[in-house]
C-alpha cells in the first residue's frame, strides 16, 4: 500500500470548488450582476463575523453527522444512499416523543429523544443491510428509492395521525421545553454543536484507530479478500449501515431539537441535509478531517444563501447551482490520487526516453 | 361507474411520462450505465418546454428545445460519467439537483412561482379517436390523450425490436454484460454507452413535454415529483426487458391514479398507495436475487 499523496487529493477536492464558483460567477454576470460583491457578502457574512460564524457553525453540526454516515459507508463501497431518509425518519420520530412524552427532566428527556432518533434511523438503514448481506440485494438502488417510499410515508403521518389540529399548515406539534436546545449568546448556536463535535471525535477515533475502521478500508479495497483474511463481511456491512443510520437518525434528531422544533413537510430543506451529507463526504474525500471542513464550508454557503438574498439582487438559487455543479465535478477525479501528477509526467518521460533509446 | 372511468382514463394518463422514462431507461440499465438522472431530464424538458412555449409562442420550437436541453444533459452525463468514469450515480444525483436549482433560479429571476401559458388550450392537444371513443369505459380510457401518449405505447414494441432485434440493441446488451469482452472484440464501448444514454435522454424530454405542456400547459418546479424514480424501480422490477419493465411501469401507473382518485374517500392514507412502486421494487430484487443465489454453494461473501 502505497503512502496516501495529499498533493492530488486537495487538488480534486479544491479544483470542483473553483469551477463551481467560476461557473457561478458566469451566471451572474449574465444578468448583470457582480460576482465578487455577492460572494464577498455570501462567505464574509458568513465566515467572518462573530454571530455568523456561529450560525455556520450550528448548521454545520447535522451535516458533519450526515458527511460521516456517507462517508463510513462510502469508504467500504457499500453506498448507503438513503442517508436522507434515515434522518427523516429519525427526526421525526424524536419530534414525536419531543412533543407528546412529557419528561420534566430535559437531559432525560432529550436523551429518550435521541435514543428515539438513533432508533429509528437504524432500523430504517437494517432493511437494505439485511437485504445486502444475506440476499445481495443493490443496496444502492434500494437506499435511494426508499427515501421516496419514506418520504411518502412521513408525509401521510404528518398529515393525518399526528397533525398539529390548530395549524394552517401541514406540521406536527411542537416540541415540549424540556426537549429543545437553547440558543447560547444571541446566535444560533446551540449545545447540540457540542454533541455532533463529541461525535464527530468518537467517529474519526473509530475510523483512524480501531480494528473496525482498519476493517472499513479493507472491506472497501476487495471485499473478498478481506473475508479470506478473516473479516466476517457480513456482519461488518450490517455494523457499518447501522452506524451510519444511529449518525443520521442522531442528526435528524439534533437538527429537530434545536432548530426545526416540529416536522414540517419541508424539514431538511431542499437538497435535504441526507444529500447536502454526500457532497460533503465527497469534498472531504472521506476523511474525517476532511468532512469537518467541508461541512463548516458548505454550511457557510447555505447560510450566505439567505444573505444573499437579503443584501443582493441576485437570486438565492444561485447557491444551489453552485452546490449540484460542485457535486457534479466532484464525481470525477481530475487527478489519480494514487500516481500524483508528478509521478505520470516523470513515467511519460521514462517512456519517451525508451523509445527514444531504441 | 364515473369513478372507474377516471381512474383508468387517469392510469394511462400517469403511465405515459413513467413508461416513457421506462423505455428509454432500459437502455442505460442493459449497458451498465445506470442513469438515474432520468427525474433531472425530464425536469429539465418540461422547464425548457414551456419556458419556450411562453417566450416564442411555438409548440413545435418547444418540444424542439425541450429535445435539446435534454441533449445538452446527455453530453454533460455522458462525458463526466462514461468517458471521464466518474461516479454515475453521483453524477446522476448532481443532475437531479442541477435542473431544479436553474429552473428554480430562473423563475426567481423572472418572479414568478410557476409557468403558465393562457393563450393555450391544452383541450385542444387532445386526440379524440372516432368511433373507438364511443365505446363505454374502454372509450374514455383510451381516447382523449395527447400525442405523446400514444408514441408511448407504441415505442413498447419498438424498444423491444431495437434491443434484441438490431445491432445496436444486441451490441448495448454487450458492453452491459461483460465490457472486457466486448473491447477485445474491438466494439467502441464508450459510443454504445452514449447511445444507450441517448434513448434515454430522448425519451425523458417527450416525458417532460407530456408532463407540463401537454397535460396542463403548466410548469411547477420539482412537478416530476419522483417519477424518474419511480421509472428506475420499474426498470429493476423488469431487469431491463422491454415488455416486462413495461408492464410495471403501467402498474405503477395504475397505483399513482388510484392514489390521486381514492385520496377523495380516504384522504391522506391513500397517499400511502405512493409507496407501492419502492415496495414492490425491493419484494422483485430481493425475490431475484434469492432465486438466483439458490444453488450458491461457495463459502463466505461474494461481490455482486
Amino acid at each position: 500500500m502505497s503512502k496516501t499523496k495529499w498533493g492530488p487529493k486537495l487538488f480534486n477536492s479544491i479544483l470542483p470548488v473553483l469551477l463551481a464558483f467560476g461557473i457561478g460567477a458566469v451566471v451572474m454576470l449574465c444578468i448583470g450582476q457582480n460576482p465578487l460583491e455577492a460572494y464577498r457578502i455570501m462567505l464574509g457574512k458568513s465566515l467572518f463575523t462573530e454571530k455568523g460564524f456561529l450560525n455556520t457553525l450550528h448548521y454545520a453540526a447535522p451535516l458533519v453527522l450526515t458527511g460521516l454516515a456517507i462517508a463510513i459507508t462510502f469508504k467500504a463501497n457499500i453506498f448507503n444512499m438513503g442517508v436522507e431518509g434515515q434522518l427523516l425518519f429519525g427526526g421525526f420520530f424524536a419530534g414525536i416523543v419531543g412533543a407528546y412524552v412529557p419528561i420534566a427532566d430535559p437531559l432525560l428527556h432529550k436523551l429518550l429523544c435521541f435514543g428515539v432518533g438513533m432508533l429509528c434511523g437504524v432500523i430504517f438503514a437494517m432493511v437494505p443491510a439485511l437485504l445486502k448481506a444475506y440476499f445481495h440485494v443493490d443496496q444502492m438502488v434500494v437506499t435511494l428509492t426508499l427515501n421516496y417510499a419514506m418520504a411518502k410515508v412521513l408525509e401521510y403521518l404528518a398529515t393525518g395521525p399526528f397533525r398539529e389540529a390548530g395549524s394552517g399548515y401541514v406540521c406536527t406539534p411542537t416540541v415540549l421545553d424540556s426537549a429543545m436546545f437553547y440558543r447560547l449568546g444571541n446566535s444560533r448556536i446551540t449545545s447540540f454543536a457540542f454533541v455532533a463535535l463529541a461525535i464527530f471525535l468518537a467517529v474519526w477515533f473509530m475510523m483512524r484507530r480501531t480494528k473496525l475502521g482498519y476493517e472499513i478500508t479493507a472491506i472497501g479495497r476487495n471485499p473478498e479478500f478481506a473475508e479470506a483474511t478473516g473479516v466476517r463481511v457480513h456482519r461488518k456491512i450490517l455494523m457499518l449501515m447501522a452506524i451510519s443510520g444511529a449518525l443520521s437518525g442522531i442528526a435528524g434528531t439534533g437538527f429537530m431539537l434545536s432548530e426545526k422544533f416540529k416536522y414540517t413537510l419541508t424539514f431538511s430543506g431542499n437538497p435535504g441535509l441526507g444529500w447536502d451529507g454526500m457532497l460533503i463526504a465527497l469534498l472531504g474525500r472521506h476523511s474525517p478531517a476532511g468532512i469537518l471542513i467541508a461541512a463548516v464550508f458548505y454550511s457557510a454557503l447555505k447560510t450566505g444563501a439567505d444573505n444573499i438574498n437579503m443584501y443582493t439582487t441576485v437570486p438565492k438559487e444561485i447557491v444551489a447551482v453552485i452546490q449540484s455543479v460542485m457535486i457534479l465535478f466532484l464525481a470525477v477525479q481530475f487527478l489519480n490520487e494514487r500516481y500524483g501528477l508528478l509521478d505520470r509526467l516523470k513515467a511519460r518521460k521514462e517512456v519517451e526516453t525508451d523509445a527514444a533509446a531504441r | 361507474m364515473q369513478l372507474l372511468g377516471n381512474i383508468l382514463y387517469d392510469s394511462v394518463y400517469h403511465t405515459t411520462p413513467i413508461l416513457l422514462c421506462v423505455l428509454g431507461g432500459i437502455f442505460a440499465y442493459k449497458a451498465n450505465v445506470l442513469n438515474i438522472a432520468l427525474e433531472g431530464f425530464m425536469l429539465s424538458a418540461s422547464f425548457v418546454a414551456m419556458l419556450v412555449t411562453q417566450l416564442t409562442g411555438s409548440l413545435v420550437l418547444a418540444y424542439l428545445a425541450a429535445i435539446a436541453s435534454c441533449l445538452l444533459l446527455w453530453l454533460i452525463f455522458s462525458y463526466m460519467g462514461v468517458t471521464k468514469r466518474g461516479n454515475v450515480i453521483v453524477i446522476g444525483l448532481a443532475i437531479n439537483m442541477l435542473v431544479p436549482a436553474v429552473a428554480g433560479f430562473v423563475l426567481q429571476y423572472m418572479n414568478t412561482a410557476n409557468l403558465t401559458v393562457p393563450w393555450l388550450n391544452v383541450a385542444d392537444l387532445k386526440i379524440n379517436i372516432p368511433l373507438i371513443q364511443d365505446i363505454p369505459l374502454l372509450g374514455k380510457m383510451l381516447s382523449g390523450h395527447p400525442i405523446t401518449t400514444y408514441v408511448a405505447f407504441l415505442l413498447i414494441p419498438v424498444m423491444g425490436i431495437l434491443m434484441f432485434r438490431t445491432r445496436t440493441g444486441v451490441y448495448i446488451r454487450v458492453v452491459g454484460e461483460n465490457e472486457d469482452a466486448a473491447n477485445s472484440l474491438g466494439l467502441p464501448t464508450n459510443r454504445y454507452k452514449y447511445i444507450a444514454v441517448l434513448i434515454g435522454a430522448l425519451c425523458a424530454a417527450l416525458a417532460g413535454v407530456n408532463l407540463s405542456l401537454e397535460r396542463m400547459a403548466l410548469f411547477t418546479n420539482n412537478m416530476t415529483a419522483g417519477r424518474g424514480f419511480i421509472a428506475i424501480a420499474a426498470i429493476y422490477c423488469g431487469r431491463g426487458a422491454p415488455l416486462p419493465s413495461a408492464m410495471y411501469a403501467i402498474v405503477f401507473g395504475v397505483a399513482r391514479a388510484l392514489a390521486v382518485n381514492l385520496g377523495l374517500f380516504a384522504g391522506p392514507a391513500a397517499a400511502l398507495i405512493d409507496i407501492v412502486p419502492y415496495v414492490v421494487m425491493t419484494l422483485v430484487l430481493t425475490a431475484v436475487s434469492v432465486i438466483k443465489r439458490r444453488n450458491n454453494k461457495l463459502r463466505g461473501f461474494q461481490v455482486g
